[in-house]
C-alpha cells in the first residue's frame, strides 16, 4: 500500500515539474504586465508541435527541441504582444487585467483552430528510442524521460532566476514589475522591459511544450487543460510569484495523483478546483507567498 | 469652535503599515461635530491612509475608529457611507462611462437618508447639480468633462450620499485662484448646512481662512494640533515642511 | 423611445405568431435557435456586460442546468421540476464558485469560472461518457412547438432582468461596481453582494438555458453542453452585439447563427477562426458592438438635422 502511494507520489511529482514549468511563464507576465493571458496553454501545444515537427522531419530528439522551441515561442510571443497585448498597457489595473483576459479567450480559439488546421485535430506523439524506458529506485519505478523532463524544469527554473536576479535586463524587468513609474524615471525603457517579458514567458511555455511531448502526446486540444492547470498553480502560488509557483506545480501533480489513486481516477480534476476554492477563501495570497 | 460641541469621529490608537513602512503610527485624534479640520503633513505622512482608515478603504492593522460613539472599525466603506462617512479621492475618481447625472444618482440611491424612487432621487440629483454649474452636464459622460467639473462632480457625488463628515482630499489641487475662491466659499456653505469637513489640502493660505483647527502628522504620527494660525507658527511644525522644501531644493 | 416601444412590441408580436404564420419546422428550429443563443448569451450579459466581470466558464453553468434537468427528466421527473432542479443546481454552482473569486480583486473570477467548467467538462467526460437518447415513448411526443415557447419565454424573461438593471436602483449600482468598485463603495454600494447576486442571476439563466438544451435535443453525448465553445459562443454574440446593453445579444445571436451558416457551410474549420479573430478585433477595437456603432450613427444623424 505504501509502497503504492509513493510510486503515485513520485509520478505526480514528474507531472507536476510541468505543471509548474508550465505555470512560471503565466505567472511572469502577470507578474510584471499586469495582464493574464488565457492562450498561455495554447502556446505550451506549440511549443510542444516544434517539438513534434522536427522529430516527424529529422528525428530531432526532444530535448534538443527544446533548444528551438524557446526561441520559437519567444518570437510568437513578441509577435502577439506587439498586434494585440500592447495596446492594453496603458489601461488602469483592473481593465488591463480584464481585457487581457477576453483577448486571450478569443486568441486561444484562433491558436486551435490553427493547429487543426495545420497538423489536423489527432494526436501526434514523439517517440525516441528511450520512450518507454524506466529505472528502479528503491522499489520504486521512474519513467527515465520524465525524469530528465523534471531535472530540465529544475534547469529552466534556476536559470530564470539567474538571469532575473543577475543580469542587468533582469533588475530592470524587476524594477518594472515594481513600479512602472520610478523604473520609467531611472531610464528603464519599460515598454521594451514589457515586450521581453510577455516574449520570455510565452518562451518559459515553448520550453515547457517541448518537455510536454517528450512523455505525451500533443493535440490541439491540450491548450485548454494546460491553461487550466497554469491558472491553477498561479492562484495556489500566489500571484506573480515565480517560485510559488512552481512548488505550486509540483504540489498540485502529488495531489491530484494521490487523490486519483484514493477517489478513483475519475475525480482527480475536481481536486485542483476544490484547492482553488480553499485557498481563495483561506489564504488568497498563495500558500508559498511570505506573509 | 475646538474643543466644543460632541465628538463626532474618534481615532484611537490607529497604526497602519505597508510592508515594512509604517504609514500611520499609533494615531489618535478627534473630530468635532460642526468643525473644518485640516490634516496637514509632508507628502508621505500619511494624509491619505488616514483617509483611507476612516473610509474603511483599508483595514487598521490596530486601533479603533468610532463615529458617532459606534464602533465602525471592522465595517465595510458602503457602510459607513450609509452611517454618513462621504469622501473625494486625491486624484479626482468619476465613474467614467456614467454621465454627471448617473455619477450623482448611484450615490443619492444608495447613501444616508438614501431616496429609493428613481424619480425623487433622480430630481434631487439634479439639484445638486445645478448647486455645482453641472447642469449643462448632466447628460455628458463623465470621463469627456473638464478637471475643474470633474472635481465640483467629484464633491456634488459625495454630497449626494448626505453625509455628518465629509472627507475632502486635497480639493483644490490643480486649480485655478478663482476657482480656489469658489470652491471655498462653497466648502463654508457646506459647514453652514450642519455637515463636518475634514480636509487635506496643502495650499497653507486655503488652510489658514478655512479651518478651524488643524492637526499636522509626520511619518504617520500626530506632532501638532490646534488653531491654524497657531499651530502653523511652531517651529516644529515649520521645521518638518521646512525641511521636505530643502529636500526638495536639493533635488 | 415610444419608436423603441413600437419596435420591440411587434417583434415580440411576430416572434409569438411565427409557428402560425411559418409552418415549415426549418424556419421554426432556426429561430429557436437563436432564442437558445439569444437567452445564453443575456445571461452572461448580466454579469459579464452589465457587472464588467468576466466569466470564462459560463459553460459550466448551462451543461450542469442541461445534465440535471436531463438525467431527471428521463427518470420520469416531470418537466417543470427538472428543468427547476437543473436551474437550482446551476445557482448554486454560482454561489459556490462567486462567494470566494468576487470577493478579490484581479482575475480570480475569471480563472474560478474556467476552472469550474473544464474540470466539470473533463469529469463528465469520464464519468457519463454515454450518449443520452431520448426514449421512443418520449421521441412519439416530441414536438417543436412548445420548446420554442419556452425558449421565446426564456428570452423575454433574461432580457426583462437585463431591461430592468438599467433603470432600478440595484442596476445603478451594478453600473457603479463596474466602472469602479473603490468608488462604489465609498458611495455606499456593497460591491461583494453586488456582483454576486448579478452573478446568481447570470448562473440561474445559463442553467435554464441548459435545461432548455436538455428537452429540446433528440440525442447528444452529455458532456457537450459543458465545451468551452458554449462559453465562447456566448461572449462573441454579446460583444458583438453591444456588451451590457439591452438588445445587444438578441442582435448579436440573430446575426451570430446567419454568419454561422454561411461560413460553417463551407468553410468547417476555418469559420471558427474567422470568429476567433472578429472576437478579439471587436474587443480591441470597437467593444461597443453593433448597438454602440447604431447608437453613434443615430446620434450624429441627429446632430447633422439640427
Amino acid at each position: 500500500m505504501s509502497s503504492i502511494l509513493l510510486q503515485n507520489a513520485i509520478f505526480g511529482l514528474l507531472v507536476g515539474g510541468l505543471y509548474g514549468l508550465g505555470a512560471v511563464g503565466l505567472s511572469l507576465v502577470f507578474g510584471v504586465l499586469k495582464m493574464l493571458n488565457v492562450a498561455h496553454g495554447e502556446l505550451i501545444m506549440l511549443g510542444g508541435y516544434v517539438s513534434v515537427w522536427l522529430f516527424t522531419l529529422w528525428r530531432v530528439d526532444p530535448f534538443v527541441s527544446i533548444l528551438a522551441g524557446g526561441p520559437a515561442l519567444f518570437l510568437v510571443g513578441a509577435v502577439l504582444y506587439q498586434a494585440l497585448f500592447r495596446r492594453l498597457i496603458h489601461f488602469h489595473e483592473e481593465h488591463k487585467i480584464k481585457n487581457s483576459i477576453l483577448i486571450g479567450f478569443g486568441l486561444a480559439l484562433i491558436l486551435q483552430t490553427v493547429a487543426i488546421l495545420v497538423w489536423e485535430a489527432d494526436e501526434r506523439a514523439v517517440t525516441p528510442s528511450y520512450a518507454g524506458s524506466v529505472f528502479a529506485l528503491g522499489g520504486v519505478v521512474v519513467p527515465l524521460s520524465r525524469f530528465a523532463a523534471l531535472l530540465l524544469s529544475f534547469a529552466a527554473l534556476g536559470g530564470l532566476h539567474l538571469f532575473l536576479t543577475r543580469t542587468r535586463y533582469g533588475t530592470a524587468i524587476r524594477a518594472t514589475a515594481q513600479d512602472e513609474q520610478a523604473a520609467a524615471l531611472s531610464g528603464i525603457p519599460t515598454g521594451t522591459i514589457y515586450l521581453v517579458a510577455f516574449a520570455l514567458g510565452s518562451a518559459l511555455a515553448g520550453v515547457a511544450g517541448a518537455l510536454v511531448s517528450v512523455s505525451d502526446a500533443i493535440s490541439p486540444a491540450i491548450g485548454l487543460n494546460w491553461t487550466l492547470k497554469a491558472l491553477i498553480v498561479v492562484v495556489l502560488g500566489g500571484m506573480g510569484n515565480i517560485f510559488g509557483t512552481f512548488i505550486a506545480g509540483l504540489f498540485l501533480g502529488v495531489a491530484e495523483s494521490l487523490s486519483g489513486f484514493l477517489l478513483g481516477n475519475v475525480y482527480r480534476e475536481v481536486v485542483g478546483l476544490a484547492l482553488f476554492l480553499i485557498v481563495l477563501s483561506l489564504r488568497p495570497q498563495g500558500l508559498f507567498a511570505r506573509g | 469652535m475646538s474643543g466644543d460641541g460632541p465628538e463626532l469621529l474618534e481615532a484611537e490608537d490607529l497604526s497602519k503599515s505597508f510592508g515594512g513602512l509604517r504609514a500611520v503610527d499609533r494615531l489618535s485624534f478627534a473630530v468635532v461635530e460642526g468643525e473644518i479640520l485640516g490634516l496637514l503633513g509632508p507628502n508621505g505622512s500619511g494624509k491619505t491612509t488616514v483617509f483611507n482608515l476612516i473610509a474603511g478603504a483599508l483595514p487598521a492593522d490596530r486601533g479603533r475608529v468610532r463615529f458617532s460613539g459606534r464602533d465602525i472599525t471592522r465595517e465595510p466603506p458602503s457602510f459607513r457611507t450609509r452611517l454618513g462617512i462621504a469622501r473625494t479621492f486625491q486624484l479626482v475618481r468619476p465613474l467614467p462611462n456614467l454621465t454627471a447625472l448617473d455619477n450623482v444618482l448611484v450615490a443619492r440611491l444608495y447613501g444616508r437618508g438614501r431616496s429609493t424612487a428613481l424619480r425623487t432621487a433622480r430630481d434631487e440629483s439634479l439639484d445638486l447639480l445645478s448647486l455645482f454649474g453641472l447642469s449643462q452636464k448632466a447628460t455628458t459622460s463623465a470621463h469627456a468633462l473638464t478637471l475643474a467639473e470633474r472635481k465640483r462632480l467629484e464633491i456634488a457625488r459625495a454630497l449626494a450620499a448626505r453625509p455628518q463628515l465629509l472627507l475632502l482630499d486635497e480639493p483644490l489641487g490643480g486649480l485655478t485662484t478663482t476657482e480656489v475662491s469658489a470652491a471655498l466659499a462653497q466648502f463654508r456653505r457646506i459647514q453652514a448646512e450642519g455637515i463636518t469637513l475634514v480636509i487635506v489640502e496643502h495650499n497653507v493660505h486655503a488652510v489658514r481662512s478655512l479651518c478651524d483647527r488643524v492637526i499636522v502628522l509626520n511619518s504617520g504620527r500626530l506632532i501638532a494640533e490646534g488653531r491654524p494660525a497657531e499651530v502653523l507658527s511652531r517651529s516644529e511644525v515649520i521645521e518638518v515642511y521646512l525641511g521636505k522644501a530643502s529636500r526638495a531644493a536639493l533635488q | 423611445m415610444r419608436g423603441q416601444v413600437v419596435a420591440v412590441s411587434l417583434i415580440a408580436l411576430a416572434l409569438v405568431l411565427l409557428p402560425a404564420l411559418a409552418p415549415r419546422d426549418n424556419v421554426l428550429n432556426w429561430v429557436f435557435l437563436a432564442l437558445l443563443y439569444g437567452a445564453l448569451a443575456q445571461s452572461w450579459n448580466l454579469l459579464g456586460g452589465f457587472g464588467g466581470q468576466v466569466n470564462l466558464g459560463h459553460a459550466a453553468f448551462f451543461g450542469l442546468g442541461s445534465l440535471v434537468t436531463r438525467t431527471l427528466w428521463l427518470n420520469q421527473v416531470p418537466l417543470p421540476l427538472a428543468l427547476v432542479a437543473g436551474t437550482a443546481a446551476a445557482t448554486a454552482m454560482g454561489v459556490i464558485i462567486g462567494a470566494p473569486s468576487l470577493r478579490l480583486r484581479g482575475p480570480y473570477f475569471a480563472i474560478g469560472t474556467l476552472a469550474v467548467a473544464e474540470i466539470l467538462r473533463i469529469t463528465t467526460a469520464n464519468a457519463l461518457p454515454e450518449v443520452s437518447f431520448l426514449p421512443t415513448t418520449y421521441l412519439a411526443g416530441y414536438r417543436l412547438l412548445p420548446r420554442y415557447y419556452l425558449a421565446l419565454g426564456l428570452v423575454s424573461a433574461v432580457t426583462f432582468v437585463a431591461w430592468w438593471l438599467t433603470r432600478s436602483r440595484f442596476g445603478y449600482g451594478l453600473a457603479a461596481v463596474r466602472e469602479d468598485a473603490d468608488v462604489a463603495e465609498a458611495i455606499g454600494v456593497h460591491a461583494f453582494s453586488h456582483k454576486l447576486l448579478a452573478f446568481v442571476l447570470s448562473s440561474l439563466f445559463a442553467g435554464m438555458a441548459g435545461g432548455l438544451f436538455a428537452y429540446y435535443h433528440v440525442s447528444y453525448y452529455l458532456q457537450f453542453p459543458f465545451n468551452p465553445i458554449w462559453t465562447f459562443d456566448a461572449l462573441l454574440i454579446t460583444f458583438l452585439g453591444g456588451a451590457g446593453t439591452v438588445w445587444g445579444p438578441l442582435v448579436g445571436a440573430g446575426f451570430f447563427l446567419l454568419l454561422r451558416e454561411t461560413l460553417a457551410l463551407r468553410l468547417v474549420e476555418l469559420h471558427l477562426l474567422i470568429f476567433g479573430i472578429v472576437f478579439v478585433l471587436v474587443v480591441l477595437v470597437f467593444p461597443g458592438g453593433f448597438v454602440a456603432a447604431w447608437r453613434a450613427l443615430a446620434t450624429r444623424s441627429e446632430r447633422s438635422l439640427q
